[in-house]
């Protein structure tokens, strides 16, 4: 039982640490809208500013939700249906990061070019 | 309705597994009357889900902006501790066990705390069991049409795939001798914990809490995570197409620890039972 309530205040240290961390280093980035319609992305090239920070503001215009899925930073955020999703973006080196909507994946698909 | 299927067979895949390997656990022991944990354990996280599901479609502002993504990282951390203390505990009473009678007796001890096992289906449900809820109603919501009714009979068709898929495990479980059955288990759960860990570490990254680094390698040419047999590997061994260094470490250390601690020679004085046949 000791055990288990010492884990338990593991996590909730653990859940405190994000929450702190979070607004760290949030120097007024970017806002980058971002729209779900029709289950595709709205542009579906992305281009923002490489080794910056910045905040994809992704509005779902579909009655349904969508997962916004990225493999590689690993980033997963759901956005139910007719809701905004202010989703903060680690700063990326130059490259192409494509994602899809995991929900729709055959035509939510879209790419974040950093440059 | 493929895509649908994919999608939810891939999702609940995780959670059937680790329900079949704890009820095989329980049958093996003998302790069949321990699966009303794992069943609670199951039902609340299914039902917890469900509440998310619904909590994440009320929500606005930073609660839904970070909140579930908070959870999420909190209940993959939660699982990977249960999963190597079960396995463990297991160990510990593996050891011990040397016949039959003396099975009995290490049962009635563990029966204490067959509570865990329930807490360990309880993540291995809710841990993805938010995302299915809410893909789900996302296909029934746009229900209307033909080809919305497949989609639903896909997804469903999905999760019962993977229920079906879980209780293959716990049948050719039964199968097993004993002396198998707990070797086999804490390999499996330590792979299974270690690419939890390795998720939960990607996912820090990806918050930002961790310092971002980049892929050292990419296998999606060969097996794409978003495949049914990439979406497998990730549920059996943690398996990823891009992974970072972080993970890739996270994975291995704890391999590494893990597998001291289990079959590591036992160490004098680290007894976690003691053995009534001889005192």
């Amino acid at each position: 039982m000791k055990r288990m309530v010492m884990a338990g205040v593991a996590g909730l240290l653990l859940g405190a640490a994000l929450v702190a961390a979070l607004p760290a280093g949030a120097q007024a980035p970017e806002e980058i809208p971002l729209a779900i319609e029709k289950n595709r992305f709205q542009p579906d090239v992305i281009k923002v500013k490489a080794d910056a920070p910045f905040v994809l503001v992704i509005t779902n215009k579909d009655k349904g939700p969508e997962e916004f899925d990225m493999a590689q930073p690993r980033i997963e955020k759901v956005i139910p249906g007719g809701k905004t999703v202010r989703l903060r973006m680690p700063a990326l080196k130059a490259g192409k990061y494509p994602f899809v909507g995991e929900y729709h994946s055959e035509t939510a698909k879209a790419t974040i070019v950093a440059e | 309705m493929g895509a649908t299927f994919v999608v939810t067979l891939r999702e609940a895949f995780e959670a059937a597994l680790i329900l079949g390997i704890v009820y095989s656990y329980l049958e093996k022991i003998g302790a069949r009357d321990g699966f009303r944990y794992v069943t609670w354990g199951g039902a609340v996280g299914l039902l917890s889900s469900v509440a998310m599901g619904i909590a994440v479609t009320y929500l606005t502002g930073p609660l839904l902006d970070v909140g579930p993504e908070i959870i999420t990282v909190v209940v993959i951390f939660a699982a990977v501790g249960l999963l190597t203390w079960h396995a463990w505990w297991m160990q510990q009473h593996a050891r011990l066990i040397g016949g039959q009678v003396q099975h009995r007796i290490d049962l009635a001890r563990a029966r204490n705390r067959l509570w865990v096992v329930g807490l360990i289906a309880f993540t291995g449900v809710f841990r993805e069991g938010a995302e299915t809820v809410l893909f789900l109603w996302g296909i029934l919501a746009q229900a209307g049409s033909e080809a919305g009714w497949g989609s639903v009979a896909g997804g469903v068709a999905g999760v019962a795939g993977a229920a079906a898929l879980g209780f293959t495990i716990f049948r050719s479980g039964k199968h097993v001798s004993l002396r198998y059955f707990f070797g086999i288990t804490t390999a499996f759960i330590m792979l299974l914990a270690a690419g939890l860990l390795s998720n939960g570490i990607g996912r820090l990254q990806g918050l930002g809490v961790l310092p971002l680094s980049y892929p050292l390698w990419d296998t999606s040419w060969l097996l794409s995570d978003g495949s049914i047999a990439g979406g497998f590997l990730s549920g059996l061994v943690g398996y990823r197409a891009q992974p970072t260094l972080p993970e890739v470490c996270a994975y291995v250390a704890y391999l590494i620890v893990a597998g001291a601690l289990f079959f590591g020679r036992r160490a004098p004085g680290a007894v976690g039972f003691t053995d009534p046949t001889r005192s």
